[in-house]
């Protein structure tokens, strides 16, 4: 049985995505349209004796597609071969906006679809001075017309058991202009099985996708032949329509006094100031970063200790073998890596979607537009760079706010650029290892350094922001224009929905692709070709008959390590990685690190025979570390491994690598397609080996 | 007197009817939220640094804001 499909089709800000969670409950899962970076909200509700999908097209003023989110909603209610394309859609409206809605409904229903027309946050209609006469109403609009309030769920049951609702035969209300009749006639011709509007359509717009190659030809040909261009038909409808359906709605909707958006203008008096307005985002900003610090800080810790307890555990119930090796040091690492990240994630969506639901976040655009916009960014994008300096993963889940697609993926190619707390360590032991400690003008030098690489994180970004902005091609237009609107107290049920779906996201998403990385870096660790690996015991004996017990163990690990896969691999990398200034070790490093940046430390001290568990806090163990770096000579070159060169060669490359699967792994889930992931990796870590490469050989 | 300007010559405070828009440079979603020949409009905010620009669309009592460079393409008269 086909199954029936129930759009709802709604300007920005009317409380759609409300009225999605309050009748899909929790019956939804989010995607991505075949690919594309446009989120596809889906859910089912079980009513009238059989199963609804509910899809929640993304917000729209007009079926004239200006974005991709857009071209989502035009696609799917005009294309009768889109999967999306519904049995009923449902027409969302508020009631301060009710003319915009009703510009929309004809729009859907001219162009063939059934529809009915519901306005919600029905309680603000007393409050903003409102009188709607609803028989009037529906016959105007020739459907049911239906009124819900989604934040207490009044209205909502009528409105599941209307979904069967098929209103009759629609009467376009919409005239074209006497001038483009002819021209309207040829493209009717064209597409004798649609409507007159979506004929019209057609040839008010340039790109559209599911037309044959000659079809799109005889359009053009049409336009080219009676002189007009796609903007102008539209500009022609708006204005009919817009002055018809107001002077229609004098008789049905009675506006009182207003006063709704007055204590708004209030409140933006300080928010919007030009000088105060930045001081107040800019604290607001650091409270954000300080809360998700703070907040998660205790839960991580917590997270750490049990889970670690919790591998030890299992590692003793479990036979010792390479099995229980794999379930605790491969998969049941691989899991701690991706649970660890859920408390800062959920908290950052959590004061993201607070800033959403209040109407801040328009606010925020409306400051940062002009700083970003030069970059081929988005107001918006301040808030996945900033997060970029915790952690890059939950930075590109919250790019997904940023409506403009090509902004957002330019957004979440450089967001990991920015210097994420993973790198921190790295930085650390490098510099203490590379940079003298002396000051520069009174500031202590290795202090500046680590200022430097933060300055250097914003800067790469921006950079390749506007590099890209150059490359990635788009159909629509950079353009900026969107509501202010009003403040209200946050739904807290969307909130919670919105923080569901983005831990939920990241854990099932990207947690896959994490997981598999981590056995896989695992087992290249772990296993090695030749009885060097297999005896590594043996051999160690044999080249150092005198070394201590508990020196023993050490240096068999290093030994299996060197001639594990990874270790080979890293003596592979070797020639790629000597123009750096880097020898094999840390070619280990750098491979074992992709698995996360932190990793880098871990490794070395393994490969430096400390065993891994030095922790970097602990200044006696940072010492020894330390002084075992500092007296290792690079075989190459034979100078030492860490000199200045090849530290602050090494330095740099971490700054801009991609040396982090996590990351991988979201950008994968965030933009559906590996395409991206491929570009942004590659280019990241093109950028760091040419950097890395000059300031190398220019410093040697 | 009446005299037909660009909207980004308003200042913060300014009233005026939007008399024109430039209908190859904006799309047609500027004139669905509500910017349409005879609607009055009210300057709110300017963002600093030929940033963003605040509007109060007093005809359909919304707020919306745009850039700069589309302002230009936007007529006015006072």
């Amino acid at each position: 049985m086909k199954k029936t499909i129930i759009a709802l089709l709604g300007n920005p800000n009317v409380g759609k995505t409300s009225l999605f969670n309050r009748i899909t409950k929790l019956n939804q899962h989010v995607g991505n349209y075949p690919g594309i970076t446009v989120e596809k909200r889906e859910g089912t509700v079980k009513a009238n004796g059989k199963t609804y999908t509910v899809i929640d097209l993304p917000g729209t003023y007009t079926l004239f597609p200006t974005s991709l989110d857009e071209e989502i909603v035009f696609n799917s209610l005009a294309d009768k071969q889109n999967p999306s394309y519904p049995d009923l859609v449902v027409v969302v409206a508020e009631p301060n906006n009710i003319k915009r809605s009703i510009v929309l409904y004809q729009q859907a229903r001219e162009i063939g679809v059934p529809a009915i027309f519901v306005i919600n946050m029905i309680d603000e209609v007393k409050s903003k001075g409102l009188e709607i006469d609803y028989p009037q109403l529906e016959a105007y609009l020739g459907t049911k017309v239906l009124t819900t309030d989604a934040r207490n769920g009044k209205g909502i049951q009528t409105l599941i058991q209307s979904f069967d609702e098929r209103p009759g035969h629609y009467f376009s209300r919409f005239e074209t202009e006497a001038t483009y009749s002819e021209a309207l006639a040829e493209t009717k011709k064209l597409f004798p099985l649609q409507t007159e509007y979506q004929s019209w359509q057609f040839l008010a717009q340039d790109h559209i996708s599911f037309v044959s190659h000659e079809q799109r030809q005889r359009l053009i040909e049409i336009r080219k032949k009676y002189n007009m261009t796609g903007a102008e038909l539209q500009k022609s409808e708006s204005i009919k329509r817009n002055a018809a359906v107001a002077a229609d709605l004098e008789s049905i909707v009675f506006a009182k006094e207003n006063k709704h958006v007055s204590s708004t203008n209030k409140i933006d008096k300080a928010l919007l100031h030009p000088f105060w307005g930045y001081v107040i985002f800019f604290a607001l900003l650091f409270l954000i970063f300080q809360l998700v610090f703070t907040l998660s800080a205790p839960i991580m810790d917590w997270i750490d200790e049990n889970f670690a307890a919790f591998v030890d555990f299992t590692a003793s119930a479990l036979p010792a073998g390479p099995i229980s090796d794999l379930i605790t040091q491969g998969i049941l690492a691989g899991i701690g890596g991706i649970v660890i990240f859920v408390p800062q994630i959920a908290i950052l969506f959590l004061l993201v979607s607070f800033m959403e639901e209040t109407g801040y976040m328009s606010r925020v655009v409306f400051l940062m537009d002009r700083w970003l916009r030069p970059y081929g960014l988005n107001g918006k994008s301040v808030i996945p760079l900033m997060s970029g300096v915790g952690c890059a993963v939950p930075a590109i889940m919250a790019a997904r706010n940023i409506e403009n697609s090509k902004e957002r993926l330019i957004t979440m190619l450089v967001t990991p650029f920015m210097t994420c707390a993973a790198r921190l360590p790295i930085y650390v032991v490098l510099i203490a290892l590379v940079i003298p400690n002396d000051t520069f003008l009174g500031f202590g030098l290795q202090g500046l350094v680590l200022n430097l690489l933060y300055i250097l994180g914003v800067v790469a970004a921006l950079v390749s922001a506007w590099v890209l902005s150059k490359i990635v091609k788009t159909t629509h237009k950079s353009f900026l224009i969107f509501e202010l609107p009003s403040y209200k107290t946050p739904d807290w049920r969307n909130v919670g929905t919105n923080v569901w779906d983005k831990t939920s996201g990241f854990v099932f998403g990207a947690g896959k692709i994490i997981l598999a990385m981590a056995v896989i870096l695992w087992v290249l660790g772990s296993f090695g070709p030749g009885d060097r690996f297999s005896e590594a015991e043996r051999y160690v004996t044999e080249a150092n008959p005198g070394v201590a017990e508990e020196e023993l163990g050490e240096e068999i690990a290093s030994f299996k390590l060197e001639h594990s896969f990874l270790g080979y691999l890293g003596m592979g990398i070797e020639p790629i990685v000597a123009p750096l200034g880097y020898d094999w070790k840390m070619g280990i490093g750098l491979i074992s690190s992709f698995a996360a940046r932190e990793v880098f430390v871990g490794t070395m001290a393994t490969v430096y025979s400390l065993g891994e568990d030095v922790d970097i806090e602990d200044d006696q163990q940072k010492e020894t570390l330390l002084g075992k770096m500092k007296s290792e000579i690079n075989r190459n070159t034979g100078q030492p491994a860490y000199n200045l060169a090849s530290g602050v060669s090494l330095l740099l490359f971490y700054a801009f690598a991609m040396q982090c699967m996590s990351t991988i792994a979201i950008m994968k889930r965030e933009t559906g397609s590996w395409k991206w992931t491929v570009i942004q990796t590659l280019m990241m870590t093109g950028v760091a080996y040419l950097i890395a490469f000059v300031v190398y050989q220019l410093m040697k | 007197m009446q005299k037909s300007f660009s909207l980004d010559g308003l200042n913060v405070g300014d009233v005026a009817k939007i008399s024109d828009l430039n209908s190859m440079e904006l799309p047609s979603k500027f004139f669905e939220m509500g910017l349409l020949p005879g609607c009055m409009v009210e300057v709110m905010h300017k963002a600093p640094f030929n940033g963003p620009i605040g509007l109060h669309l007093l005809s359909t009592n919304n707020l919306i804001a745009i850039r700069k460079s589309e302002a230009v393409h936007i007529f006015v008269e006072k």
